[in-house]
Formats: structure tokens, sequence, C-alpha cells
């Protein structure tokens, strides 16, 4: 048999076969349930309220909070520096780029944890990266935060020191207590410049050539 | 579960070692074809000998069904796969610059490289000129700038311009393939040349 042949039949059967079958147009999605399972139960996405109010009263420009409540409720009291990006609307086209980044730090939150975990969960499951969950939610946020509660006076060392750092935190942040006497509580205009969010063009791909 | 690297399964790292080899490889095969040898490849140009044809041709439709497959049974994913964008005007410009420079060099850019590892002299004659060319691209990228953006097409492929499934076009593809080695047969036996 002339090799030329020979190339004739292996090539011509495979792309007889490849122009007979379906198109496989399913998408993978990037993680098995198991490995979501596995970050889920080490709860690498949350955020402790106290790392959150560092950041902010640093302004740490790598965070970017989300607020994933209804626009009402972002209206009526949000984070500073936050953008409202309601639950439906997270796999929306238009907030790709924002959710789908390698820049910054997105920090999901909502009142309890249950929703900022499902829109975490939603994107995780897309394969993006840099998304978190505000731990407890705005719930406890202002619990430990906005109104800390004064440990005992036998408490560690510790204990004392992270109620000191929530006091000064809240009152930075406008809080309860003797702090809203300082600042007008939750209002935006005292609240830090909201950080523009630079949409990033997505990675390209390993590229080649001859 | 592929890319591999797009999905993060290998490392950057990993991904630039395993294209070292894989460049290991694709050069050995180079040297193997014969193809450090500036007289059979510019044998495509003058009609007697078509081997570079052939091999490329027979590389670039193993891979194409290769992917096909690959993506049928779920090991890649194709839509992660980068495709380089098509600039139309100046993939014209471009690849009639390359095709004069291989006449008259008698290499391509790879091929070059693999004469050159076997110490053929025109071969490093041929990369000091690639390198010039490189350096005049470079420094008179402002001049060059309209041209190397013009008609931005994005990545398209040919199938989905067709509005065909790409299995029926890799189908077609394969025979024009087949077809042209046909032809580069004929082609040889018509225009042969006994020492070169």
């Amino acid at each position: 048999m002339k090799p030329l042949h020979f190339l004739t039949l292996i090539l011509i059967i495979p792309a007889v076969i490849i122009a007979l079958v379906p198109q496989n147009t399913t998408h993978p999605y990037k993680l098995t349930a198991e490995q979501l399972l596995t970050e889920i139960r080490t709860g690498t996405q949350f955020v402790s309220p106290d790392e959150l109010a560092d950041q902010i009263i640093k302004q740490d420009p790598s965070i970017q909070l989300i607020d994933v409540r209804n626009p009402r409720e972002f209206d009526q009291f949000s984070l500073p520096g936050a953008i409202n990006i309601p639950l439906q609307d997270i796999l929306s086209d238009r907030n790709d780029d924002l959710l789908n980044q390698s820049t910054k730090m997105n920090i999901f939150y909502s009142n309890g944890s249950t929703e900022a975990n499902e829109a975490w969960l939603l994107t995780r499951q897309l394969g993006y990266q840099n998304n978190y969950v505000l731990l407890g939610g705005l719930n406890y946020w202002t619990e430990t935060i906005m109104n800390p509660s004064k440990p005992g006076s036998f408490s560690p060392n510790d204990e004392i020191a992270r109620y000191d750092f929530r006091k000064a935190a809240s009152m930075k942040l406008g809080g309860g207590g003797e702090a809203a006497l300082a600042t007008p509580a939750q209002d935006k205009s005292t609240t830090a410049p909201k950080p523009g969010v630079v949409p990033v063009k997505k990675k390209k791909k390993a590229s080649g050539g001859c | 579960m592929g890319p591999l690297s797009v999905n993060e399964i290998i490392s950057p790292n990993t991904n630039l070692f395993l294209a070292f080899i894989i460049g290991i490889g694709f050069g050995f095969v180079l040297e193997q074809c014969g193809f450090s040898s500036s007289r059979k490849l510019a044998g495509l140009f003058y009609g007697y000998d078509m081997v570079v044809l052939k091999v490329f041709f027979t590389g670039g439709v193993t891979a194409m069904l290769g992917l096909l497959f690959f993506s049928l049974f779920g090991w890649v994913d194709l839509n992660l796969v980068y495709i380089n964008p098509t600039f139309l005007a100046s993939a014209i410009v471009g690849g009639l610059v390359m095709g004069a420079g291989f006449i008259m060099g008698g290499f391509c850019p790879g091929t070059s490289f693999c004469g050159a590892a076997i110490g053929k002299i025109d071969a490093m004659i041929f990369i000091v000129g690639l390198f010039i060319g490189v350096f005049i691209f470079a420094f008179g990228y402002p001049l060059f700038e309209a041209l190397y953006k013009a008609g931005d097409m994005g990545a398209p492929k040919i199938s989905s311009m067709l509005s065909i499934s790409d299995g029926i076009f890799a189908f077609i593809l394969v025979v024009i393939a087949l077809g042209m080695f046909y032809v580069s047969e004929w082609v040889e036996k018509k225009f042969p040349r006994e020492e070169y």
C-alpha cells in the first residue's frame, strides 16, 4: 500500500465520523461537586467583619463590596463603597466583567449570609475567583462592629483589644453608641468615595505560531 | 477538563515547560523531515518537492481532528481554546512578506533555527536577516500600526461563517488536504529534479 493511500485511509475515516456526530456544545462547569463541597466545608470564602472593617478604614482599593440585596434595601443602607447587584441579576452579562476578574477582591453581603453565599456559590461554580462572602452578613456586622458588646473586666487581653478595635471602627464607620454623636449615622456622603471598578479584559489564553 | 492551563490543572510554569518539550519535539520532527535543507523547502515553490505542504497540512488536519474528537469526548472545552484574532489586511501583507522571504532565503522562521541547530551557515545568516526584520518592525512600529491593526475580525471560524458544523467543515478540509496531496504527487512527477 502506498503511503499516501494509507494516509488517506487514516484521515478520511475519523473525518467522516466527526462530520456525522453531533457537535458537543455542553459547557462543563469548572468545578466538580466534590471540589465545591471541599471549599464550602473549609469556609475559605468567608471574610470576617473585623477584617472587612479594617480594610474599609484603610480604604483598601483592592476590595469591592457587592450588595446582593434588592435596590430598595440597598438605598436604605449600604456599606461604604458598595455596589448593588441583586441576586437575580448575578448571572447577567453586564456583571460578568465585575465578577470574573483577577484584580479585586469582591465581597458579597446581604442581611444574613444566605443570599451572599448563594451568589458566591453561583460564581464559584462558574469557575470565577476572587469572590468572597461577608461572614454573618449585615446583621452580624451591626452586632459586632456597629454595636460591639463590652467584654467583662476579667476578659483576656486580645478580647479587650478586639473590643477597642471594633469601637474605633464603629466610630469611624458611623455606628451606634457614642459614635453616633460624632458622625451622622449611615450617611453615605460622609463615607469614603466609591472606588471605581475597572472592568478588566479577560486573560488571554496562551498564543502560539510557527 | 482541558485546556489544562486555562482550567488551572497545571501551573503557567508547567505549561511553559510542556511548551519547551513540545518545541523540542517540533524541531526534531522538522529536522527529520529534512526541513533544515533550504533546497527542500524551496522545492515547494518550484514543484519538485512538496513535502512542506504535506507535512504542515497533515499536522494541521491531525490537530483539527484530534481537538474535535477531544471535544466530543468532553476532554477539552473548545470555547476556552485560544484562537488568534484575524486581521485580514495585515495577514495578507504579512503573508506576502513572509512568502517572499521564504523564497529568497529558503527558510521559514522555525526551520531556520532547525537549520542553524545542525550548523547550516545559510540558516544562521537567515536568522540575522530575521532579526533585522524584527528590529525594523519594532522600531518602525508607528509607521506600521495602522496596517497592523486594520481589519480586526475578532476570532471568526470559517465553519460558523459558512453556517455549517465544525465536523462538516473538518471533513471538507480533510478532503481538500488529501486532494492537494494527490495533486502534489503529480506535480513532483511533472517537475522532477534528481539532485538537490
